[in-house]
């Protein structure tokens, strides 16, 4: 449980910066955080368009993930550790997929490859693939500079305010959490559980203290001057690198999505 | 309950996302004009962290054991305000996405409408507020409410996810069947929130009373009226008739993809072969490594050749960069102590 919390802690710590998710051996430099933005969103968009069953093109989208983390500094093993993350779930609703659909597709050294098998693996290849484009975003810009560009697209202030707000707060109370979490272990001789009881007194006190911290920052902000809205202290303007960037891979996308490449690199092998 | 990308078409995304934006401005409106709780900014940012870090705390469930955590959506509702915790639990959702990878970017609509919109605005103003409203208000009534709500908008949420994961064609498993799995699992799940959401609020009214033994009307958070509700009835038809419209139009532009492409890789119009071409057709029908192959294997392995390919250059590349900024550090650093 504490591992639990330590984690989240660092993973914040570590995505607070931009480029805090990368590992300095960027090609290119860290684009605007709406650029960006805008491409992790065309680049779902067009990738999940893709029908289940035309697995060569989903497959094809991977040139982004694997491409695009080498100019910005990521480990593409990382992304795809991490990405695995997704797995369970992917597959628990694509798991009835081969047992119900068992239409023949192709036969491979005697192997019948069911409809059923190409809709899971191009299932999960989705999963993987959108997740990992949702992790290049966030360990590129962090988690700041994707707020800024909430707002910075039209998203209305109470609500990119609530978001910075929440996330500026979470290091506070997972610290928090932390410390309390701590107490009740070491008067715990052992125990290893919480019982409900426990647990009802525990984030019930956890609750009443975020409270009365609540009340105390608030007043904190009204001092200052605050008005609902925080001010951006930082952001990138765009450039255009950003423009090219957009465009490019906007290009690459829409050919992968409309010509059939797999087609023609079946032919030439 | 969070939906991954992979589930979700992006018709389907976009059609909830643009429903949850309509719910969400609404609710960025309603919490602009109220302005009786001065803390109200400062409240919705702590306790969306809160909610974020209690559902690091699992309690024993009794008897199973197993383990569960607190969702929250009832419990933001029941001190906020139904507005002000859909956008509170909104940012909860969006950061655990984008930070702690729990849940997509293209399904954030959907886990919307599924996590904050189905506790904050159906379970809430419909389940919960009603039983607390009337009679003695007592911890007992106080934990009816919060588990009768839970399941209620758990359940709510579960058939959303249904719905969403058929009309993106994503599984094979027909939807009553899917609803069979999935509702029982949520009834239980929604029993042990509804009994945590109650634990909590029970230890809160121990000490601040008066957050939890109130009505929305009396604190201001939300007006109860007929045109709350309506606002609600309208929000939800309209997603009834985006969802309809996207599924028509899925089901008339692109019936079935598997057999579209089935019947492309049988290649019913493909041209027959005669000549040489044949010849050269049945040797290679002898000799190939995979026999009886579509263009569809054959495509995946060229594909994967040229992915394989790409990430070799790219590791070479990175490793290039990682070798010269090794080698140039520690000139720096000898620089430095100089």
């Amino acid at each position: 449980m504490s591992d639990r919390l330590q984690r989240a802690i660092l993973t914040l710590n570590r995505l607070e910066q931009p480029g805090g998710g990368t590992d300095g051996t960027d090609i290119i430099a860290a684009p605007d955080s709406r650029c960006l933005l805008v491409l992790t969103l065309i680049y779902l968009v067009l990738m999940l368009s893709v029908p289940l069953a035309d697995i060569e093109r989903v497959l094809l989208f991977s040139v982004y993930p694997i491409v695009e983390s080498a100019l910005v500094g990521i480990k593409y093993t990382r992304l795809l550790k991490r990405s695995l993350w997704v797995l369970p779930l992917v597959a628990l609703v694509g798991v009835f997929n081969p047992i119900l659909d068992t239409r023949t597709v192709f036969t491979v050294y005697g192997f019948t490859v069911t409809a059923g098998w190409v809709s899971l693996i191009s299932l999960i290849v989705r999963g993987l693939l959108a997740m990992q484009a949702v992790l290049i975003l966030i360990y590129v810009i962090g988690f700041y500079e994707v707020a800024v560009a909430i707002r910075r697209l039209g998203c209305p202030a109470v609500m990119s305010t609530q978001i910075l707000l929440v996330y500026r707060y979470l290091s506070v109370l997972l610290q928090q959490v932390l410390t309390m979490r701590r107490a009740v272990d070491a008067r715990g001789y052992g125990r290893r559980h919480m019982s409900l009881k426990l647990w009802g007194i525990f984030i019930g006190q956890l609750l009443i203290r975020s409270l009365e911290r609540a009340e105390n920052v608030s007043r904190a902000m009204h001092a200052r001057g605050f008005t609902d809205r925080l001010p951006l202290s930082r952001y990138r303007c765009w450039t255009t690198t950003d423009s090219v960037l957009l465009g490019s891979w906007t290009v690459v996308f829409i050919v992968i999505y409309l010509v059939p490449l797999g087609t023609y690199l079946s032919k030439v092998l | 309950m969070h939906m991954a990308d992979a589930l979700v078409s992006p018709q389907v995304g976009i059609a909830a996302a643009v429903v949850a934006a309509g719910c969400l401005g609404v609710a960025a409106r309603k919490v602009k004009n109220d302005r009786r709780s001065e803390n109200a900014v400062a409240l919705m940012g702590v306790l969306g962290a809160f909610v974020f870090a209690a559902q690091m705390i699992n309690f024993t469930i009794p008897g199973t054991g197993s383990s569960g955590h607190i969702v929250g959506g009832v419990l933001l509702a029941a001190i906020l305000g139904p507005w002000a915790a859909l956008i509170t639990l909104t940012s909860v959702i969006l950061i655990q996405c984008l930070v702690f990878a729990d849940g997509g970017l293209m399904a954030l609509g959907c886990n919307i409408l599924n996590m904050a919109v189905t506790s904050c605005l159906i379970a809430y103003p419909l389940v919960f507020k009603p039983i607390m409203r009337g009679g003695r208000k007592s911890t007992a009534r106080l934990s009816v409410a919060a588990i009768a709500a839970c399941v209620v908008g758990l359940e709510c949420g579960a058939l959303l996810v249904v719905g969403e994961t058929e009309l993106s064609g994503v599984t094979a498993l027909p939807a009553d069947k899917f609803l069979l799995f999935m509702l029982p699992i949520h009834l239980v799940i929604g029993l042990a929130e509804g009994v945590a959401t109650a634990a909590v609020l029970r230890c809160v009214a121990d000490y601040k009373p008066g957050l939890v033994f109130h009505t929305a009307a009396e604190d201001g958070a939300v007006k109860p009226s007929g045109h709350k509700l309506r606002n609600v009835v309208i929000a939800f038809a309209v997603a009834a008739v985006v969802l309809g419209g996207t599924f028509s139009w899925i089901a008339s532009t692109n019936p079935d993809g598997l057999e579209w492409s089935i019947g492309k890789v049988a290649g019913a119009a493909e041209p027959v072969a005669s000549g040489l071409s044949a010849a050269a057709s049945d040797f290679q029908a002898d000799t190939a490594p995979v026999a009886d192959y579509g263009s569809t294997f054959s495509g995946i392995i060229g594909i994967a050749v040229v992915l394989i390919l790409l990430w070799a250059v790219s590791t070479l590349l990175r490793r290039r960069r990682v070798h010269l900024s090794k080698a140039q550090s520690p000139v720096k650093e000898e620089g430095h102590h100089k």
